[in-house]
């Protein structure tokens, strides 16, 4: 017995031991039938060449290792952002079990939402039925106020119609004719969960906006002086909703954040169990259409929703993710411009500290290069933040990017003396991001948690900003957004520099002489 | 006459120092340390001065001798490099409890001893007096003496508590402890005609390591570094080097006078510092040792070295001239020398506008004076507030300062670059200097200093001292006085135009909620268009330093 009842070992030490390696080694030598090490180790060392990476940005079929996910997990996202309502996937429930999980391993909440769970039948005859009892049951067990419908591709691939079979649904009775099931389709094989959050958002308002699929008249706009915020797809939403709800409130300007998941995903443990919390009302949600101006942070997140919004008569603003000074101040004049509020002083003086910060600490970060990947929005405002510093973007992958992206990037790079030797690469995936980390390297890896393969691969530290982050708990409850948001990316960016410097001085008698207490 | 003030004494009456010998007996015996002014922002004391010229032996063990404070706020504050032992790392202190003060502490230090020895077994141990144990009288002297005898070991008083005065001097009462405990006490196993000591020198950032491989390759050696990466054997044998090097220039003058009184070890003062510091520090070297009779091809070794490397180096800034061109720089140093520093600036092509010389001697002067021109700027005691101003009115573009200066530029929106004991880069030798100037010439580019000099885009003219002087630079661009500090200073505006430039519609829709209007008031006074109204928002962090010069 190598385990030990009275000092159980957990499985980082467990396997070490001399039973265990006997084990895996006997099994390697008479079973696996493996390769000599010497060629695994010169195709190892052959896959760091730029030969390599010539054959590998030559890949037209295969991905390997994407930094997205799918649209249904985009409209999941939006959707627990209204009240008290349910998302519901029409389509197989594997899908709706990976966005649930997907959500709770980042969040480190639950994450409520159900599925129409199609079996074989449902994809040979339609998935109505499964629409029918599955709004019926899901009504019943969860008592939302609200049921927002989207699809995996399995629903999509035989063509069902939400319109219809919600209509349907209600006259069978599963929910009452005036419950509100808005609706969106969002099959995987187009965009990502950045395409997902607009189509559900655009689904919903559009909704309430224009009659309720139909059962209502459509609304008239009466323009008032709110504002509607919208976020996109956000790792940070806890944080950053709460950062910009303050920043509404110090300026003074009445606000609707559209989709606010804020609290949903950070509920409070007190002996209740809050299935809904929060969220955007839905009194909010279709009053949201008398506004002055919609607000969006993540311009690729809503290019429906904002088209949608501009049409009925509002003015609509969209950035990329804005992180840092001159974007933060970027964002506070556009909303002073628009509202007509002054921006305090208690923000002004936030950003005399951030400028302070920057400058106190610029000398670490100037000059370094550093590689990003992730959403199109938050590697654009990253990358901004990053020239801002004095640093070099030299790779910036988004796999869910597209060429509009890549040329907004390029054009960025162009505008500061650190974008030179920087590009951007959009629909690329994380071994195309190896490749050029072993090829062209860089001092840093900006990523999420998926980064650190490559991180063990390539050396190159790891710091862990993006969605998801499931390795490092509670990240998500600090703003990236704001002045104070660019504080927290400073001090992140710091943190793992001064780590590096400390990990490479930390050997006794060898490279100790430079392990210093003050840096 | 206890026997510290006889030793302070002593050190005031330094015959090696040029000040003090011009002096009066009367003035003499006064002693040179300025008396502080009571209420008045103040450096480090004299304890801190004698911790951090020995700190550097990395061998001994470093135990001070009173309340937590003097060691808490010391503990290893200092990057000197070692290559080997780490035990100078270790924090030794009696932290001294109020029992101690009522009782006298001189048993706990006897015993703190005795606990080093049995459990680090160390070469040595520096005891360091302080203000408490001083004041009620315990004996450290006599418990080191006491020590020693009973183990068997070298335990070294430092009597150099930090009422006694300024850091300065406590660099000299660790001199005076070297001298009457530890040089001349052992025998290196062989010498050499090539030997030398070096002194003052500390190994910051390992940047004494950036001169070793050049002695060795002329084939000088190190016989005794004091203190930098230095072993208690090595110095308690420095009494057989040829020559002696003294880098710092004032912290260990006694220790270099008395070794030459002593043991007949002559000394120069010579700097690491820049190019042509280096050259001649090394041709010194090899002329002094083949005087005390190396053998003469020694210099040509020297020269060979010295050819090769400065044509390396020279190569090597050739490419930061056309970046530095026009540059100004303020100097504030204190340990490093002044003169050393300015020399290996101008190399650069950088010009000086101003150096302090708080702590350089009469020659420092001097050759600064030679170096800068009649005009130069010497600063006796640069205040913060002082420091503020200069650099507020763009007299600089950039500080090379010790770590306490600067919050003084950062605040003043000047670029600053650490060159004390606290830096992360090595700045000595061939290689150091353009280390340095790469460091020089990031901090001059980084994007944060516009950043820095811009106020927030959305401010009003009366709120800040930035828009002011736009609005004068506005008006003499349009007709008004010409600004000559203007015009000197277009490379700055060049650089710094290329920030993200502000719409000016963005300014013009947020201004009404201010409740005032910079933009339209500079319009009304000089009839721009709105086209030159964009000309003139485009300038606005251009030249915001400059014009306050105008304006005021």
């Amino acid at each position: 017995m190598t385990q030990n009842a009275e000092n159980v070992l957990d499985h980082f030490e467990l396997f070490r031991g001399p039973e265990y390696q006997q084990m895996l080694a006997n099994k390697r030598a008479l079973f696996e039938n493996a390769h000599d090490p010497a060629e695994v180790e010169r195709i190892r060392e052959w896959a760091k060449t730029p030969e390599y990476r010539e054959k590998n940005f030559a890949r037209e079929e295969l991905t390997i290792n994407p930094a997205k996910a799918c649209q249904p997990l985009g409209a999941v996202f939006a959707s627990v952002g209204f009240e008290s309502t349910l998302p519901f996937v029409h389509g197989s429930q594997g899908c709706v079990a990976y966005y649930r999980s997907h959500l709770s391993r980042h969040f480190k909440e639950p994450t409520s939402c159900v599925s129409s769970s199609m079996t074989e039948d449902a994809a040979v005859f339609g998935g109505l039925n499964n629409m029918i009892d599955g709004l019926a049951n899901s009504y019943n067990m969860y008592k939302p106020k609200m049921i927002a419908v989207s699809t995996t591709c399995m629903a999509e691939v035989i063509g069902d119609d939400l319109n219809a079979f919600i209509k349907t649904s209600k006259e069978k009775g599963s929910v009452p004719a005036k419950f509100d099931v808005p609706f969106a389709h969002t099959p995987a094989f187009v965009g990502s969960h950045v395409t997902g959050y607009d189509n559900a958002l655009k689904g919903i308002i559009e909704y309430f906006w224009d009659g309720k699929a139909g059962s209502e008249p459509k609304l008239e706009r009466q323009p008032n002086k709110k504002i509607n915020f919208v976020g996109g797809f956000d790792g940070y939403t806890v944080g950053n909703i709460r950062e910009i709800k303050r920043i509404f409130e110090l300026m003074g300007i009445e606000y609707t954040i559209l989709a606010d998941n804020s609290d949903v995903f950070d509920t409070p443990t007190d002996g209740e169990f809050r299935m809904y919390e929060g969220g955007t009302t839905l009194k909010d949600a279709a009053n949201a259409i008398n506004a002055k101006a919609t607000v969006s942070m993540q311009q690729y997140c809503t290019e429906k929703t904002l088209a949608f919004i501009e049409s009925h008569g509002q003015q609509v603003v969209a950035f990329n993710h804005p992180v840092g000074v001159s974007a933060t101040d970027d964002f506070l004049m556009t909303l002073s411009r628009i509202t007509g509020k002054s921006i305090p002083k208690g923000l002004e003086q936030e950003r005399g500290r951030l400028v302070d910060a920057m400058a106190d600490s610029s000398a670490h970060i100037h000059g370094k290069k550093f590689a990003i990947y992730g959403d199109p929005d938050l590697c654009y405002g990253l990358a901004g933040f990053l020239l801002e510093l004095g640093a070099e973007p030299t790779h910036v992958l988004s796999t869910n990017g597209t060429k509009a992206w890549e040329e907004k990037m390029q054009a960025l790079f162009a505008g500061s003396q650190f974008g030179k030797d920087c590009h951007a690469y959009p629909g690329r995936d994380l071994w195309h991001m190896r490749s050029l980390l072993f090829t062209e390297p860089v001092d840093f890896l900006i990523g999420n948690t998926y980064g650190k393969y490559l991180e063990r691969d390539t050396g190159t530290p790891l710091i862990r900003i993006g969605f998801p982050v499931f390795d490092r708990h509670h990240h998500h409850r600090y703003p990236v957004w704001g002045y104070q948001g660019g504080m927290n990316v400073l001090v992140k960016i710091l943190d793992k520099i001064f780590e590096e410097i400390d990990k490479n001085t930390n050997v006794v008698g060898k490279t100790d002489y430079s392990f210093d207490i003050i840096r | 006459m206890t026997s510290l003030s006889a030793t302070i004494q002593d050190a005031f009456n330094e015959a090696a120092c040029a000040k003090n010998a011009n002096k009066s007996e009367a003035a003499r015996k006064k002693g040179c340390t300025k008396q502080l002014q009571p209420g008045g922002v103040a450096g480090g004391c004299a304890f801190d001065g004698a911790k951090i010229a020995l700190q550097p032996f990395t061998d001994v063990a470093h135990l001070v001798h009173g309340p937590i404070a003097c060691e808490g706020n010391s503990w290893d504050n200092r990057g000197s490099a070692s290559s080997g032992p780490d035990l100078w790392r270790r924090s030794f202190t009696t932290d001294m409890h109020e029992i101690d003060v009522v009782f006298g502490g001189e048993k706990r230090l006897y015993k703190a001893i005795k606990e080093i020895i049995d459990k680090y077994d160390p070469p040595a141990i520096f005891v360091y007096q302080t203000c408490v144990p001083a004041m009620i009288g315990d004996d450290i002297n006599a418990v080191c003496k006491f020590a020693a005898a009973r183990f068997g070991r070298s335990v070294i008083p430092v009597n150099s508590p930090g009422f006694v005065g300024s850091k300065n001097l406590g660099n000299k009462l660790a001199g005076e402890a070297l001298l009457e405990y530890v040089i001349g006490t052992q025998e290196p196993d062989r010498t050499t005609p090539y030997d030398i000591n070096l002194i003052g020198e500390y190994n910051l950032s390992g940047e004494l390591w950036q001169i070793k491989p050049l002695l060795d390759e002329i084939g000088i050696r190190i016989l005794s570094c004091i203190s930098g990466d230095g072993k208690y054997r090595e110095v308690a044998c420095s009494h057989r080097a040829r020559v002696a090097m003294m880098v710092c220039s004032k912290a260990m003058i006694n220790v270099a006078r008395k070794m030459r009184e002593r043991y007949g070890i002559p000394f120069f003062e010579g700097s690491f510092y820049g190019i042509q510091d280096t050259s001649e520090a090394l041709r010194k070297i090899a002329l002094m040792l083949i005087e005390r009779g190396a053998p003469p091809q020694l210099l040509e070794r020297t020269e060979a070295a010295v050819a090769r490397e400065e044509a390396k180096a020279f190569a090597a800034i050739e490419r930061f001239k056309t970046r530095f061109a026009g540059k100004k720089v303020l100097l504030v140093t204190g340990g490093v020398k002044s003169w050393s520093v300015v020399a290996a600036l101008q190399e650069a092509g950088l010009e000086i506008v101003g150096t302090s010389v708080k702590k350089s001697t009469s020659e420092d002067k001097e050759r600064i004076q030679k170096l800068m021109g009649h005009d130069a700027h010497m600063i006796e005691d640069l205040t913060p507030r002082e420091m503020y101003k200069m650099l507020k009115e763009a007299k600089a573009d950039i500080m090379l300062s010790g770590g306490k200066s600067q919050f003084v530029a950062l605040k003043a929106a000047m670029p600053w670059l650490d060159i004390n004991q606290e830096r992360c880069h090595a700045y000595m030798g061939y290689v150091g200097i353009v280390k340095l100037m790469e460091e020089i010439d990031k901090a001059l580019y980084n994007p944060i200093w516009d950043q820095l000099r811009t106020p927030a885009p959305w401010d009003n003219a009366e709120g800040n001292w930035q828009a002011k002087a736009l609005a004068q630079v506005h008006v003499s661009a349009t007709g008004g006085a010409p600004s000559s500090v203007g015009a000197e200073k277009a490379p700055h505006a060049k650089r710094t135009r290329s920030r993200k430039t502000v719409e000016l519609s963005i300014i013009e829709d947020c201004v009404p909620a201010h409740g005032s209007t910079a933009v339209d008031t500079m319009a009304q006074d000089t009839n721009a268009s709105a086209a030159s109204k964009r000309a003139s928002e485009n300038k606005m962090p251009a030249q915001p330093v400059s014009a306050l010069q105008a304006a005021e």
